[in-house]
């Protein structure tokens, strides 16, 4: 049974951010991390393979060659090999064009289950696990806050608005995975060293055959700006406790949020 | 002249909360591109229900399904509806059952996607979608590419449209043809409730929030009664839910809900930027915190820096005591 990881360079959750003068986010001026999010995706794949269910694990990314950074810190988690799908076309990929491309390097990986962390840190769509599946023609079983593989299906359990229900799919599926599948692993310094010699894959968009015309984006930013300052708060200090509830108290009466 | 159709999810022969924001919503694009608003409507009751969203501003309501499976099975005639109907956007909840239907038909269809979107407006018969990326770090506004296809799937916060009150009439109720999806495939094969009744706090115009300075379950209680004073219910940050003290179906931010309150009261809650994406288009944010440095205190509105459980209980009676004077 195979897995693929896949995972995203994101800037990291502290580091500032500025946009091009093409409006798109300037990925070489911002320190990037593994988006923190697809960190538990590695755990969840890495416990599965552990628990000898599963055979091999294989991280994918898209992005640009700094990317393969991504790469070698999952690989320092664990798993078996690592693939980099980078072209200078692919700058501004939205949603469409980052799933048709992950799609087809996942055509050829053919994994079991392909498995995504259930958000990035820097877009908030989350809807290229259920493209993916689309373009694939598998099922789709996201949101999991766990997954587990038997023979010939995957089973998510997946919270509803009361409780939980275990969702289930033949294989080959795409799966997402939220925070609560567990902590994900620091990677150990043998680990670390192991990834460092690791051989990555690196397909360009004419390996997989695309031409880059045909993938254009569907969607343009037009305006990207700072959002507008809040004005600092207005603190309650140094008073005691019946003090400050009054003084809430008040604070919610002229708001009219209280009667 | 262009439509706007929405994902129109049923529970028990009703509306979600959230079919009844985007009707509105859809009521209100189509009308400024020329059109109507068209229902997608599924889940359980979804048939019975289809012709009364025509008080919450469709005009006409396709339905998909109405059986009681996972929402990602209506797929198949989800993309058929909407190929056909060829609407302007697709207008779908923010929640994991429509970001899954949302994500089937961008990748089955070749569409642009958009969201969560803070706003949403018709320019030319096509949106324009400002949304809130990296973290809140900046505000953008987008378009459909010039060559891409003319319909838009759009993904809507929850709160960011009010309901239709006290409309009235009947959509025009059409059935879906059956069409195969590899999605119908999915299958629930168990479901548990953990708890009898949690409030649906995307729904609550008051939220009181409880963090790691909460300390335990135990110490929820004086949250739930100022929640109750208020008439608001009770949320919590991941380090409560990953503790125990509250179920997951309460926690707010980048990986559980994302809440638009009218007053947020965040207590004992430092304030992580993961937690902030969940609440920070509230109108009004109170912290109560013991650590006069902890980030919440950065976007909150008012801030008082003291110990929570001294000054939560007196806050529920002073309320308590003014509803009575």
């Amino acid at each position: 049974m195979k897995i693929v990881v896949c995972v995203k360079q994101v800037p990291a959750t502290t580091a500032e951010k500025r946009y091009t003068s093409e409006l798109r986010l300037d990925r070489a001026a911002t320190e990037a991390v593994i988006n923190p999010l697809d960190e538990y995706a590695i755990e969840q794949a890495l416990r599965l393979k552990e628990g000898s269910v599963v055979d091999e694990v294989v991280y994918l990314s898209m992005g640009p060659d700094s990317a393969s950074e991504a790469l070698r810190r999952s690989l320092a988690m664990g798993g078996d090999g690592g693939v980099l799908v980078t072209d200078p076309a692919l700058a501004g990929a939205d949603e469409w064009v980052t799933a048709r491309v992950l799609a087809a390097a996942l055509d050829r990986l053919e994994p079991d289950v392909t498995l995504m962390g259930m958000a990035s840190d820097d877009a908030r769509g989350s809807l290229v696990p259920g493209a993916v599946a689309a373009i694939r023609g598998v099922p789709l079983l996201a949101y999991g806050a766990e997954l587990r593989l038997t023979d010939g299906a995957a089973q998510i359990r997946r919270l509803n608005p009361t409780g939980f229900d275990i969702l289930e799919a033949p294989l080959p599926v795409v799966a997402s995975v939220t925070d609560q599948v567990g902590e994900p692993r620091y990677a150990s310094l043998k680990g670390i060293m192991a990834a460092r010699r690791m051989e990555l894959t690196t397909w360009s968009l004419a390996d997989l055959g695309f031409d880059p015309a045909d993938l254009a984006p569907l969607t343009q930013v037009v305006a990207a700006d700072p959002p507008p300052a809040k004005p600092p708060a207005q603190v309650i200090s140094g008073v005691g406790p019946d003090e400050a509830a009054s003084r809430v108290a008040d604070w919610l009466a002229e708001r009219k949020l209280i009667a | 002249m262009a439509d706007v159709a929405f994902l129109a999810e049923f529970v028990d022969g009703h509306p979600t909360r959230s079919a009844l924001e985007l009707a509105a919503g859809a009521a209100e694009l189509a009308a400024a591109a020329g059109g109507e608003a068209v229902g997608l409507a599924y889940g359980p009751g979804a048939a019975d229900g289809a012709a009364g969203m025509g008080a919450a501003g469709a005009a006409r309501v396709v339905v998909l399904d109405s059986a009681a499976a996972p929402a990602v099975t209506v797929a198949g005639p989800l993309v058929e509806a909407v190929r056909a109907a060829a609407p302007a956007a697709v207008l779908a909840p923010a929640t994991p059952n429509g970001r899954d239907l949302a994500a089937v038909l961008v990748g089955s269809l070749g569409l642009p996607a958009f969201g969560p979107v803070r706003a949403v407006h018709m320019e030319g018969g096509a949106v324009r979608c400002e949304m809130s990326t990296l973290q809140g770090a900046m505000i953008t506004a987008s378009l459909p590419a010039p060559s891409a296809p003319a319909t838009s799937v759009v993904l809507v916060s929850a709160g960011t449209y009010v309901p239709a009150e006290g409309g009235s009439g009947k959509a025009a109720v059409s059935q879906a043809p059956a069409a195969d999806s590899p999605q119908a495939k999915v299958r629930i094969v168990e479901t548990a409730a953990e708890s009898a009744a949690i409030a649906a706090l995307e729904e609550a115009e008051i939220i009181v929030a409880g963090g790691r300075g909460v300390g335990s379950e135990a110490g929820f209680e004086a949250l739930n009664q100022l929640a109750a004073a208020l008439g608001g219910a009770v949320g919590a940050s991941r380090a409560a839910a990953d503790a125990g003290w509250v179920p997951y179906q309460l926690q707010i931010g980048q990986t559980g809900k994302v809440v638009k309150p009218a007053l947020y009261l965040a207590v004992g809650i430092s304030g992580a930027i993961q937690h902030r994406v969940g609440m920070q288009a509230a109108e009004h944010v109170v912290a109560i915190n013991r650590d006069p440095d902890a980030p919440i205190g950065e976007f909150a509105d008012l801030f008082v820096v003291g110990d929570l459980f001294e000054i939560v209980p007196r806050l529920t009676a002073e309320i308590e005591r003014r509803k009575g004077a």
